[in-house]
């Protein structure tokens, strides 16, 4: 650890209070829409307040929230995230609240033929009039999956500035061979199609920020306080991004909850929780102008679909075609779905700390692919070949090793600083991260463009997260 | 003035760890036997039946022979181990700049590291012994021009009229070349890690079945003794890992200076993956730590009257459990263990391969590791000389291929670069020469390609010879369905974290030298010269 950099304890003690943290993919449901557009500061890990523009709700309109409840200022980093169902018109309202220099400002939606009503003339969209005009885009919700909507006016400027954010679409007609919709989920598949079946979701906004950008806006908005105002003339290049956002959120602020009342205007976290076997749906979006190489520890991934496109082989036109990945290039302004998972399949070692001397033994009941099929049980889910047997190495010393905040004392699932690995009691990590009820496996996920991971100069910070793979035993809340 | 500080902290460290000698400290891990790779009875009362020890094969003359170097049908693959240091060294770029490097040492299979081959070895040769120079140890020139003076090694000692000059220790005979036993002693572990860093880190290969016992151990960075630095080893995209051998310091435990950590894997699926250490990842990958590993698949063992497709679908089969499985299609989303098996076809074995395809589609007749990565000569100036580096301003200056710019991408020796101690050690092993000797039947050479840039997105190109893309992040391109996805190209681009497998065919390319090289043309400088960079020659004889 450099002398200069913040360890890991120090931006932890942020979480401490608050426990951990989990998500899902909260946001707004459709299909009408009262956005507006305006000015606020977004907090960083380092305590930095950086002048922002984002799109929010319209304080006169009640946003109904899903999957749980939640708030919705009138400037947020990302926008809304938007909840509409397959087939709906979908009527998006957007009032320019913006300072005066700021001009005017719109909302394109990628993928979809939106006719508008009001406000005025614009180059990629017809837009909102600054001072409080008005524009309503219409538009029919053809394709589920993931979307962006991002600013179409003076774009280098207003999305640096942070004016995105997502589009859900969820599938009409969910395949009844899917499990039950999760509890926290907004629907039981991404598609209208059996390979998309999903037990939970999270989404991935990418986007960076040049502080330097934003002061200088700032300074022209603050030297034009009324208009009419001549066009805000930024220099974008060459460009440094010194923050590197999840959802709007440094780490380790995107591990904190979602709506914690900590960041007014960045709502969202970025915190994946799942069970073995589950899958899990990554909505990944590129907000930036930047791609960022989103490397995601622990297994790989099956891409689904980009843009909100299933990709489908040209044999059957069934049969999934995406990618496995194990590092997802974003690109600017693409949406990418993708199905991971985890069962610990084939590590020939038992995860569980299973013994053949234990008493009572701990059964492990094979289905047809091999996993432990005794739902409810501790090791539910349990790759059985597994079974019974011991770690193959001896470990360090435990003496001589540095241990991790996330690391629950034992090579373990959901062992919590048991002896019983070297006859002594290594000590776990932060509690807090990873409780002894929890005493998850933890994977990071970040940009392996690794310079991204830090917060203006400060690591750790930016674009990192944590996956934590929990025991069956441990109930996953995403409202926490 | 630099050795004498050197030697004085060796002397600490040696203190240090004489007081706490409860302590397991250096232990490296690599047993000739495991449940999964048993040993044979030879002799006794259970002569031919498996074994862990000698225990297990009582009577007359019974032992238990390991499977080392060779094959048991009823537990295919091998036990492989291999040993590396985490600490720091030296490299030469292009323009001659020596460079510091946070980085990995070999401690086993020097003699193939120093040959441009995967360090990784069966136990026999691993647990044998190891014989060849020690970077600290000093001895005597025997003879030759420098007879009496003091030596490393024998290079040390040059007279080319001589034969029997060498370089003795009072004594043993310093051998010139390594051979690839382990490093194992906690002395000859300093001696042979310290300032003996490689850029990039020693190369691994495994094949599918093996187990591998892999050992970090840590003697410190010796020209930063303010740093404590823990270092592990990340297995970058390997499949359902553990968190405990994931090399993520937050996620499990890490190493500290003086200590050793034995990671376990198996080799599930077949693929180009790579591994770095990841303490603080954006300083230590760009200081250097950062290294190449491959999964070579099973059907490399199938002889020319096995037919591909027949043995992908039994493959398929066992990894799907499922007694009802077809091993046509995956049973799971992520095809764990399996490939989608292609349409029928005659393909038969007695290949290469760089994916179990079942339809011989992957096969190559060379095949050569290539890491994309770069150094920024300014953070490394800086993480030298005890200051603190700054990361939103890091600027790569040197782009390189396996460690080295053209032109010394296509010198076939290994580099050595002196370190402050004054000796040389062998520093980026590894050529990225290109050749394809279509005159001894050679057309299709696979490039394992892996980027471990820190800070962008680059593109590598060819000219006059296509690009086949049959792979990415380690999983071949082919649908669920069987199709096959690859695609020809002259170009891919490849951000840090990324994996490629590229053929190239070479069967309608006449003889000469063609490219691969950046098209991010200002990566073609070795930092102030305008010309070198990320380049290099394919030769097609």
């Amino acid at each position: 650890m450099r002398p200069t950099t913040m360890r890991h304890g120090t931006l932890l003690a942020v979480l401490t209070a608050v426990g951990p943290a989990l998500a899902a993919v909260p946001g707004i449901a459709g299909p009408s829409f009262d956005l507006v557009a305006s000015a606020s500061y977004v907090s960083q890990p380092d305590g930095a307040a950086i002048y922002s523009w984002g799109y929010g709700c319209s304080p006169t309109s009640a946003a109904p929230f899903t999957p749980f409840p939640g708030v919705c200022p009138p400037m947020q980093l990302p926008g809304p995230t938007l909840i509409v169902t397959e087939g709906q018109v979908v009527q998006v309202r957007l009032t320019n609240n913006l300072p005066p220099a700021a001009g005017n400002t719109s909302i394109v939606f990628p993928g979809f033929a939106v006719t508008t009503t009001g406000g005025a003339a614009g180059l990629l969209a017809q837009e909102a009039a600054n001072g409080g005009g008005s524009v309503t885009y219409s538009f029919t919700a053809t394709t589920p999956g993931t979307h962006a909507y991002y600013s179409g006016t003076q774009a280098d400027l207003q999305i640096e500035m942070g004016l995105f954010g997502a589009l859900i679409v969820l599938p009409a007609s969910p395949p009844a061979t899917c499990r039950p919709r999760g509890r926290f989920s907004l629907a039981a598949s991404a598609y209208d199609h059996p390979s998309t079946c999903y037990d939970r979701e999270y989404l991935f906004q990418l986007s960076e920020l040049d502080s330097r950008i934003h002061d200088r806006a700032l300074a022209q908005v603050q030297a034009c306080p009324v208009g009419p105002c001549p066009a805000i003339v930024v220099q974008s290049e060459p460009y440094h991004p010194n923050y590197f956002l999840l959802n709007g959120r440094s780490m380790p602020d995107n591990m904190d909850t979602s709506y914690a009342t900590g960041y007014l205007h960045q709502p969202y976290n970025a915190n994946p929780h799942m069970h073995p076997g589950e899958l899990l749906l990554m909505r990944i979006i590129g907000q930036g102008r930047w791609q960022h190489p989103f490397h995601f520890h622990g297994n790989h991934a099956r891409v689904l679909a980009r843009d909100g496109n299933l990709l489908l082989s040209a044999a059957d036109n069934v049969s999934l075609a995406g990618p496995l990945l194990f590092t997802t290039p974003t690109v600017s302004g693409q949406s990418q779905d993708q199905i991971f998972t985890w069962t610990g399949k084939g590590l020939n070692w038992d995860v569980y700390n299973h013994h053949p001397t234990d008493t009572p033994q701990v059964p492990c009941v094979p289905d047809a692919s091999g996993y432990n099929s005794i739902v409810g049980s501790p090791n539910f889910g349990e790759w059985c070949a597994d079974h019974l047997k011991p770690i193959p190495v001896v470990p360090p010393d435990p003496t001589i090793v540095a241990i991790g905040q996330w690391y629950a004392g034992t090579p373990y699932l959901g062992m919590q600083n048991s002896g019983a690995f070297t006859n002594t009691n290594e000590p776990p990590g932060t509690l807090n991260q990873n409780p002894t009820q929890e005493s998850g496996y933890a994977y990071m996920w970040h940009s392996h463009n690794e310079r991204e991971i830090t917060t203006n100069d400060v690591f750790p910070g930016g674009m990192l997260s944590m996956l934590l793979i929990d025991p069956p035993s441990w109930f996953i809340d995403e409202t926490r | 003035m630099q050795t004498m500080q050197r030697y004085s902290l060796v002397a600490i460290t040696v203190v240090l760890l004489g007081s706490s000698a409860r302590a397991q400290s250096f232990r490296v891990q690599c047993p000739d036997t495991t449940s999964l790779h048993p040993g044979t009875c030879a002799g006794g009362t259970n002569a031919g039946l498996s074994c862990l020890t000698a225990t297990d094969c009582p009577g007359t003359a019974g032992t238990c022979v390991p499977i080392g170097a060779g094959a048991n049908p009823n537990h295919p693959g091998q036990i492989k181990c291999q040993h590396v240091g985490g600490g720091d060294g030296y490299a030469t770029m292009g323009d001659g700049h020596q460079i510091y490097l946070f980085a990995f040492s070999p401690l086993s299979g020097l003699s193939d590291i120093e040959a441009g081959r995967p360090g990784t070895q069966t136990t026999d040769v691993f647990n044998s012994g190891y014989a060849g120079p020690n970077y600290a140890t000093t001895g005597t020139c025997s003879g030759g021009g420098n007879a009496g003076e003091s030596c490393r090694v024998v290079q040390d000692c040059p007279d080319p009229t001589s034969a029997g000059v060498a370089c003795k220790s009072s004594s043993t005979s310093l051998a010139a070349a390594p051979n690839n036993a382990a490093i194992k002693e906690p002395a000859a572990i300093m001696d042979m890690g310290v300032l003996a860093g490689n850029a990039p880190a020693p190369l691994m290969a495994i094949d599918e079945d093996d187990e591998f016992f892999l050992t970090l151990s840590n003697p410190g960075m010796i020209m930063r003794p303010d740093l404590f630095e823990q270092h592990t080893i990340h297995f970058h995209g390997y499949p359902n890992a553990s968190s405990y051998f994931d090399g993520v310091p937050d996620s499990s435990v890490a190493i500290n200076i003086a200590g050793s950590f034995t990671y376990y894997y198996t080799a599930p699926d077949p693929g180009t993956y790579f591994w770095h250490c990841h303490i603080t990842p954006p300083e230590h990958l760009q200081m250097g730590m950062v290294g190449q590993l491959y999964v070579r698949p099973r059907q490399n063992r199938l002889t020319s009257t096995q037919p591909l497709r027949d043995a992908l679908i039994a493959s398929n089969r066992r990894a799907a459990v499922d007694p009802l499985a077809t091993g046509l299609a995956c049973s799971d989303i992520l095809c764990t263990g399996q490939t989608p098996a292609p349409a029928p076809n005659a393909a038969v074995g007695g290949g290469r391969y760089a994916y179990n395809d079942g339809d011989g589609s992957t096969r190559y007749d060379v095949e050569y590791p290539i890491q994309m990565m770069g150094f920024d000569p300014n953070f490394h100036y800086v993480g030298m000389t005890f200051n603190p580096e700054a990361f939103a301003d890091m600027k790569d200056k040197y782009f390189l291929l396996s460690g080295r710019s053209y032109p010394d991408t296509v010198n076939p020796s290994p580099i050595t670069t002196m370190s402050s101690d004054g000796v040389s050690r062998p520093s980026q092993p590894l050529p990225s020469l290109i050749t394809l000797n279509k005159t001894a039947g050679q057309t299709r050479a696979l490039l394992r390609i892996s980027d471990l840039s820190v800070t962008e997105f680059t593109t590598l190109a060819t000219i006059g010879i296509p690009m086949t893309v049959i792979a990415q992040n380690a999983r071949m391109l082919r649908d669920t369905a069987g199709n096959n996805l690859s695609y020809n190209t002259n170009s891919i681009t490849l951000g840090g974290g990324e994996s490629a497998d590229v053929i190239l065919d070479a069967s309608a390319v006449p003889p000469g030298t063609y490219f691969l090289y950046s098209t991010n043309l200002d990566h073609l400088s070795n930092d102030a010269e305008n010309f070198g960079g990320m380049m290099t020659e394919i030769q097609v004889n």
